[in-house]
């Protein structure tokens, strides 16, 4: 009788060696397998394509291939306009980060530490901002702020709206981890005589250092990214995702391809980053189901 | 709790941020976006303090409005199930049939776009099916077909393909975080009583991933119900969503018009989150990255 490949069950018994499985166990697992390679091709061949293009040499981004040629990386890092929407793009980010950090872990205390009344309809509350779609999000606020108080729209305008969907993420990252470690630690330190300044200093906020890190990239990936909010809310100047924009509304060109590539591996740095912030933390203590 | 009781307001200053933010960016623009929605224009664009409810009739009574906002949501029904339907074996793959290695790689693998960007995704399709695009372009260098092809992209067909491809990650991983959580024995259990595969799968491990199908489901449907780059940069005209309706009253200057179909959406999304909110685990989907 075919069997399944060894493998732990949840209890951490191999149970799947004992047992006798169906007759289509086997042809099921290949075609399962072919499934998965063919979700992953999916998911992995537009970028593919759209990095070899980056080197092609010549305006067409067509087969056969010529290059490979740098000669669109030159072109997108001598672009004024897209080097400005990227220095707008990576300012606003960094003050959208620090800011949400700030607020959402203050948040994050204020959710889990301070007793407060009705905490689920305050999670609600903060959570709904990412539920709702985000040209709502830019609209009511671009209404808001032209129509009824009268601002200028400018990066600053944008600040806000980034803010409305990344601090969420801070929050809902740092109260998990805050509410997934032993007040007994705090305790502990207080019975030692230490204020509870110096306990939040060197007990608490190392704790939970990790996932306010981990908030703080989320929020930097999430901002830098972002189109439809900054569409509405932008004023004069132009971000990264903006230039895009207008550079593809009416067409493919290889430097968008470039720019893309670079754009890329940025994100994966940061996410490489992220990722080993986040598992230096692990080691400290297992944190609970939501953690990062 | 009762000794924490008594200084309470004293200790939640640290809330006192978040509540500004919240009020001031979000729900008084939306209160305000609500209370436009039922104001109308004058001639020359002003908003008129006039209640009426002439901006949902004239919604509810235009064919073209009507057929967008019907469109919408079978686009957003669509891309949910097919998605979900793709997640399920997809995430089954990763869960039963990969070792734990390879099954830690290509999680990453199915985060990674999910995190890239966005835009960028959907400009990566665009350069394939585009009218410039790879496929035109090697078709035509072929003698296939003599003038770029309308069937590959801007139209309905394309803008699902693309919504499909954006939100899979975000099915794949709800989804996997429940069916990780599953004894798969309870399966075997299940036929050990008689019962056959197919209704196994119906009655016991179907129901025991509810949470993460509903999960997926609802960050599926929401953001394509709010979608604008992807039919704006793949639709075309017959591709059109209710996004790009609701932007179009703005850009002419017409709140008021734009302001009932949006209030419909946030009205619609905030239903579906309460009928849903016990299932909701936001941080299964939040933590993986």
């Amino acid at each position: 009788m075919a069997r399944l490949p060894g493998r732990r069950g949840p209890r951490g018994i191999d149970v799947l060696e004992t047992m006798p499985v169906s007759p289509w166990a086997g042809p099921m697992r290949w075609m399962l397998r072919l499934f998965g390679l063919a979700v992953l091709t999916f998911l992995y061949l537009p970028i593919a394509v759209m990095v070899l293009f980056s080197f092609q040499e010549g305006r067409s981004v067509t087969f056969p291939f010529r290059g490979p040629s740098l000669e669109w990386y030159e072109k997108a890092l001598a672009n004024q306009q897209l080097i400005a929407g990227l220095v707008n793009s990576i300012w606003v980010a960094i003050v959208v980060a620090t800011l949400a950090t700030i607020i959402g872990t203050m948040a994050a205390f204020g959710l889990v530490r301070s007793g407060v009344r009705f905490p689920n309809g305050i999670r609600i509350a903060v959570t709904m901002p990412i539920m709702l779609p985000g040209i709502l999000l830019g609209l009511s606020l671009l209404i808001f702020l032209a129509r009824a108080v009268g601002v200028p729209l400018s990066l600053w305008t944008v600040v806000l709206g980034h803010l409305l969907f990344t601090t969420p993420f801070v929050v809902l990252i740092v109260a998990a981890r805050l509410s997934g470690f032993p007040r007994s630690l705090e305790w502990a330190a207080a019975d030692l005589g230490a204020s509870p300044v110096r306990t939040l200093r060197h007990i608490v906020l190392p704790l939970i250092a990790p996932a306010i890190v981990a908030g703080a990239l989320i929020a930097v990936t999430l901002s830098i990214d972002e189109f439809i909010v900054t569409f509405f809310l932008i004023g004069p100047q132009s971000t990264l995702p903006l230039y895009i924009y207008t550079q593809i509304k009416f067409g493919v060109t290889p430097e968008v391809n470039a720019i893309a590539t670079l754009i890329l591996l940025g994100t994966l740095t940061v996410l490489g980053l992220g990722a080993l912030i986040a598992s230096g933390g692990r080691r400290l203590r297992r944190p609970r189901e939501g953690a990062v | 709790m009762t000794s924490e009781q008594r200084p309470r307001l004293r200790r939640q200053w640290p809330l006192l941020p978040i509540a500004l933010l919240l009020v001031f960016c979000f729900f008084l623009p939306m209160a305000l976006m609500v209370v436009y929605s039922f104001w109308t224009t004058d001639n020359a664009f002003r908003i008129v303090p006039e209640w009426t409810l002439k901006n949902y009739q004239r919604f509810f009574t235009n064919e073209t409005y009507l057929r967008t906002f019907g469109k919408t949501l079978l686009m957003a029904a669509l891309v949910t199930i097919v998605g979900i339907g793709l997640a399920i074996p997809y995430a089954w793959f990763l869960v039963r049939y990969t070792s734990r290695r390879t099954q830690r790689i290509l999680l990453l693998l199915t985060i990674v776009p999910f995190w890239t960007s966005y835009l960028l995704r959907v400009y990566a399709w665009q350069a394939i099916l585009g009218a410039r695009g790879l496929l035109n372009e090697t078709l035509m260098g072929l003698g296939v077909i003599s003038e770029p092809s309308r069937v590959l992209v801007y139209n309905n067909n394309s803008v699902f393909l693309v919504l499909l491809y954006v939100y899979f990650p975000f099915a794949a991983l709800a989804i996997y975080a429940s069916l990780e959580k599953f004894d798969f024995t309870l399966l075997r259990a299940a036929q050990d009583l008689g019962a056959p595969p197919w209704r196994a799968f119906m009655r016991i491990l179907l129901p025991l991933i509810k949470p993460g199908i509903v999960t997926a489901g609802i960050f599926v449907f929401i953001p394509v119900l709010g979608e604008y780059l992807t039919p704006t940069l793949v639709g075309g005209t017959e591709g059109v969503l209710i996004s790009n309706l609701i932007y179009n009253f703005f850009r002419g200057a017409q709140i008021p018009a734009g302001a009932a179909p949006a209030f419909l959406i946030a009205a619609f999304v905030t239903v579906l989150l309460i009928v849903f909110r016990r299932y909701l685990r936001l941080e299964d989907v939040v933590s993986r990255g």
